[in-house]
Formats: structure tokens, sequence, C-alpha cells
């Protein structure tokens, strides 16, 4: 009995020490890492940032509470990253991302001061801030593309239109287990592709609670289910799941694969995935920032941050962190995180939104 | 007339032999080797497992070094560390130790030694066991409900504080029983020895029953800490962060408890939801960083194991009894 266990706590030890030795003999490689760092530093943007923004910037000091769209958290967390840098750690902003309608929650119960959103705010969401008395303001601040994908295996599928994608995903498909199933429905609604090839769908996408799914059901299926006289949602059998990169996966895992996902988890893997063109009634257009910028690759959304006039007027931390948010610098953060930028009009726009509101 | 070992074998093997007279006990073999290939399967699984995410990590720790353990959350997975993360698994480790050890044991030793056993003993201790199968998401909503809104004023609302109290109430069932189960392993005799020579029960829980049980009870608090860490539902509840985490310069450390936190299966679950873009400079993903988290918290709880198993030799080798 004691020799076994003290086998066990030696197999432990020597496991353990083994660990350590990894670990140990990577700290030599550090130095000449940092020094790497250091000298790469300056091209990056990140680096640059503050000379540019210090002159014209005055930055409170205060703690900063953003919830919200798990889409949009990189952009705030990279914004926060630019505060932290600018104030000297002053201004402390925590960033978490757990969906967009957890995030109105908690934004209308008063909990976080900026709320992520990948859609505009509900009716009912409305309601309930009403209710518990918090007014916010609406930014844009960046553009997002949904891309529908395929595996570059699948060379039968290049471009679809949107009946065709209801006839596949709409609640009509519920049971189609081949893409030619779609068929009847696609011919029926005047698609130009009722020609899907026989071959099996395996479908996986977000869910319900996401803004991604919200956004595909509103853009890409809300014409064909009117038209259909159907509910506007989308079958209910197929794989879903709230991290976007167990949806990649899937999409990669088939040949004859079917999925959307945000534009920057399509872009950060496009060699694994194959994006399907979208034909909105101009020909066959395929997600790049440029079609999704000038607005020829139709299915695109707005992403926005919602701000707590309450939290601003009992926090210059937030009022400082918006502005930050908006400025030239704060913008430029959107294509870092791997979005589109505002067109220049736009952000005009929500710069007068955002003084408006201030006001 | 002493037996040695070599006739004791032989005269089983007799004996053996003349049961089956003479046969192969073939389904004794077939069952023996199905148990083996049942092992062997769960060995592989964890292997494979092992295999996986250590291949994944090992990039992280070549390419970052110790930065990856110092850093804090960030866009990058250049920058992106787990401190807070070790900070946020560290703090719960020392609630549930603080809090859910001397209550846990203290229950658990009473129930066995000092509470009569009556109907209600046995409906609270059918009860405490099945606490210990409630679903950690539970947990969760109570700590939610408690800690996060009701005593706000004492936890800072969505802070470790919460979380750490949260975790050692999710535990405390499994120590409990763990306890008790040892404590009640106890021979009856050592007891009775010590009521003998005129020792209080209070002398001899002290002095006999509890250094007698605690390699046991070690091994049962070792694992309520493994399970303390390794959770992740109660903590999303709760609101561990997931994206950026930071805290104005000069808290205290209790203004930094109250606030906002995060931990290592957060940090784990935050990271696999991320864009895999590689980093410009080390050309890591999230999805590596992911691996190499997972790496750390396994190393952590492998490190509390083996603080166990150390422990518990230093018990066992003073009970000579």
């Amino acid at each position: 009995m004691n020799t076994k266990s003290r086998r066990l706590a030696i197999a432990g030890i020597v496991t353990f020490s083994l660990l350590a030795v990894a670990c140990g003999e990577d700290e030599g490689a550090e130095p000449a890492d940092t020094t790497a760092a250091a000298t790469d530093a300056p091209a990056t943007t990140e680096e640059m940032a503050p000379e540019t923004t210090e002159a014209g910037m005055e930055l409170a000091g205060g703690e900063v509470f953003i919830s919200g769209s798990s889409t949009v958290e990189p952009i705030s967390v990279l914004v926060g990253e630019l505060a932290d840098e600018l104030s000297g750690g002053e201004l402390a902003v925590s960033v978490e991302g757990p969906g967009t309608g957890d995030g109105f929650k908690l934004f209308c119960a008063g909990e976080s001061d900026i709320s992520d959103a990948s859609r505009k705010i509900k009716d009912s969401e409305a309601e309930t801030c009403a209710a518990a008395g918090i007014e916010y303001v609406e930014l844009e601040i960046a553009i997002d593309g949904l891309t529908v994908a395929t595996s570059p295996n699948n060379d039968a599928v290049t471009c679809l239109d949107y009946a065709a994608i209801y006839a596949l995903v709409g609640p009509e498909s519920e049971g189609f287990g081949k893409w030619s199933d779609a068929n009847e429905i696609a011919a029926a609604l005047g698609s130009a592709y009722a020609d899907l090839p026989d071959a099996d769908l395996v479908i996986t996408g977000p869910g319900p609670e996401s803004g991604t799914y919200d956004s595909f059901v509103e853009l890409v299926l809300g014409d064909s289910a009117e038209a259909r006289g159907t509910e506007e949602t989308t079958r209910s059998d197929y794989t879903q799941s709230p991290n976007d990169n167990i949806i990649v996966e899937g999409i990669e895992g088939s040949d004859t694969s079917f999925g959307w996902v945000g534009y920057a988890f399509y872009a950060a893997e496009s060699d694994k995935m194959k994006a399907i063109e979208i034909d909105g009634g101009d020909g066959c257009v395929a997600p790049t920032e440029e079609t999704i910028a000038d607005g020829s690759y139709p299915i695109s959304r707005s992403l926005y941050i919602y701000v707590s006039k309450q939290a601003m007027a009992d926090n210059p931390a937030v009022v400082s962190f918006v502005e930050l948010y908006l400025s030239d610098d704060g913008l430029a953060q959107v294509s870092e995180a791997g979005y589109v930028s505002l067109p220049a009009d736009r952000i005009e726009a929500t710069r007068a939104a955002w003084a408006a509101g201030k006001a | 007339m002493t037996v040695t070992a070599s006739v004791r074998e032989s005269s089983a093997k007799a004996v053996g032999a003349a049961i089956t007279r003479g046969k192969r006990d073939i389904a004794g073999f077939v069952f023996a080797l199905l148990l083996l290939a049942c092992l062997l399967t769960a060995l592989l699984m964890l292997t494979v497992l092992l295999w996986d995410v250590v291949a994944a990590a090992l990039p992280v720790f070549e390419k970052r070094s110790t930065g990856f353990l110092t850093n804090e959350l960030a866009s990058s997975p250049d920058k992106a560390g787990v401190s807070q993360g070790i900070w946020g698994s560290l703090m719960i480790a020392a609630f549930v130790v603080l809090l859910a050890f001397p209550i846990g044991i203290s229950a658990g030793v009473y129930l066995e030694e000092y509470a009569r056993p009556t109907r209600l003993t046995r409906f609270i201790q059918l009860n405490i066991r099945n606490l210990a199968g409630v679903p950690s998401v539970v947990y969760g909503i109570l700590g939610l409900i408690v800690f996060v809104k009701g005593f706000e004023n004492l936890t800072g609302g969505r802070s470790v504080i919460a979380a750490g109290v949260t975790l050692a109430i999710l535990v405390l069932p499994i120590i409990i029983i763990t306890t008790a189960e040892s404590v009640s392993a106890v021979p009856q005799g050592l007891r009775e020895a010590g009521f003998g020579v005129g020792a209080t029960r209070w002398e001899t829980t002290r002095d006999h029953v509890l250094p007698y049980a605690a390699p046991g009870i070690l091994t049962g608090t070792m694992l309520a800490v493994a399970r303390a860490l390794g959770e992740a539902a109660p903590l999303l509840l709760i609101g561990a962060i997931t994206g950026r985490l930071a805290a104005p310069p000069g808290q205290t450390l209790v203004e930094k408890m109250q606030g906002k936190f995060t931990a290592m299966p957060i940090v784990i679950y935050g990271w696999s939801n991320e864009v895999n873009k590689p980093g410009k400079r080390t050309g890591l993903t999230f999805e590596d960083l992911t691996s190499a988290a997972i790496v750390v918290l396994l190393g952590m709880v492998l490190l509390l194991n083996v603080a166990a198993i150390l422990l518990r030799n230093r018990f066992e080798k003073k009970r000579e009894y």
C-alpha cells in the first residue's frame, strides 16, 4: 500500500518536472523574442496610435464595463487596449461577449455601461430598457458580411440566390437530406438556381440565441418566407452551435456542407472553406472586404454599440471611452479586428448621433 | 513449520485443478482479457486527448515562453496570456480551502461520530448524497441569486468572492461524504480502546479517529479542489469575463477581489470562440492558445494531486497501527 502510493507520487513528480523542464528550456528563447518584438513593434498600428491621438484627447480615468455580442467583442477589446495604452492604465475597460441578447439583458438591468450588438435592439428589449429607465445612444460602428459557405471540394455549387437558400434552410426544408430536395421549392420561388446537386446536405450554423442567426433570417430568408406565407425562421434540424469555430469545423468537415458565419471567421480560414457567391438580383458576388464595404455583396449587417445615458452621466470614463472609440484611431480597430469599416458618410452619421446623444 | 510462497502457489493450483477437474478456466481467462481491454480503452482515450492537447500547446510555450503565463487577456494571440485566469482560479481554490474544508470536514465528522443514527440523520445523509449529484449550473443559479444579487454589498456583485463561495458550496457535499466515509472506515476497536482508557469522545476523535481517517479525507478534499478548478458553468452564470479584464491602478486586494474576474475554464471557453486569425509576430492562433491554457489548467490540477499524494503518504507513514 505504502510503496504503491509512493510510486504514484514519484510518477506525478516526474511528470511535473518534465513539464517544468520543457518550460524552462524555452526561457532561454525569451530575450531573443522580446528584442524581435521591440524592433518590429513601431511598424504595427497599435504602437503608432499614441503619437497621433495623444495631442487631441484627454482620457478620464475610471472603469468601463462592456458586454454583449461576441462578434463585436474583438473590436471593443482592441479599443480597450488602446485606451489602456493612452491613459497609462487609468481608463480600465473590461469586455465580455456572451451574445447580443444576453448583453442587452445586462444592459437593461443597468449592469453594463456599453452593450455590443450585432443587430439593432429588438422592440421587446427596448421595452425592458424603458421600463428600467435605461436610456441609450445607438452608434453604428462597423459592417460585417455574412458568409454562406461550403467545402472547397463542393464544385457543384458556386452561387445561390435568396430563394435557393430559403429552399435549403427555410422552415419548409425540414427533413431535406439532399441538396436536390430543395429544387422544387426553389423553382416555385422562381430561383435561377433550382438545379441543386444530388448530394448529401450537411448544415451547420448558429442557433437562435445568436445575432448572426437573426441577421441571416432577416436578410436572407425574410422575403421568401413572406412570399411562401411561412414563419420567418430556419428549419430546426441542423447542427446549431453558439461557437463560430465549431460552425467553421462543420463546414470544413464535409464535402457537401452548407453553413453561414460572420465574414471574419471565413476570412481567417478562407483556404479551408469556399464562400458561396450570392446573387441578390445583380449577378453573383463573392464576399470580400471591397464588395461588403461598397454594398455590392448583399448579405451584410451593421455592428453597433449601445451606450447607457445613465453611465455617461455618472462616469466620465464612459464618455472618454466612446470618444476614443469614434476617433479615427478607434475606428481603425474595426479593420484590425477583421471587419469592414463604415463608409465616410456613415461615420459622420455615427459621430453626429453621438454628439446629439451627449448633449 | 512455515508455508513458503511457492508451496502456497502450488497448493492453490492443485486446489484449482481439483475443482475444475484439470480443465482450463476459459471463462475466467476471457473475463480477465475483457477487463484488460476496458482499462486499455480508457487509457487510450486519455492518451489521445492528452497528446492532442499537448502537441497543439507546445508551439505556444516555445514561442511565447513565460509571457503566456504572465500576460493578461488580449486581442491578439501574440500578447494574450493566462495570468488573470490563474489568479482567479487560485482565488477560487483558496475559498474552497478556507470555507469548504473546515465546514465540510466538521460536518462529516459530526454525522459519523456525534449524530445519533436516527431517521432524521439518515434523511440528511441521503440528501447530502443527492446534493453531490446536482448539476453545477444549478449551483451557478444559486450563486447568482444569493451571492451576486443578495449579498452584493459583501461580494461586490459579479466578483471572484461570489464565484469562490459558490464553488465552495458546490464541493461541500463531496467533502462531507468523503469525510464521513473515511471516518466510518476507522475500526471500532480504536474508539473503544480510547474510551477504555478514559478518553472523552472529543479526545478520541482528535487523537485517534481523525489521524486514522486523514488520508481518506485528504484525498476527498483534493478531488474537491480539482473539481472546483475545472468548473466553468457556474462561473458563466456568475459572470466571469471572457474578452478583456482591466482594473484601475492602485486597487487594494479587497477591491480587486470585489471587482470583475476570470478563471482558467472561462479563459479556455472564451478563446475557443475567437477568430482563428494567426498573430502577426508568432503565427499562433487562439486555437493554439486554447490548448496551452488547457495544459496550464491540467498542470494546476496535477500539482494539487501530487501535493495530496505526498501529504497522504506522510499521514500514512505516521499511522503505524
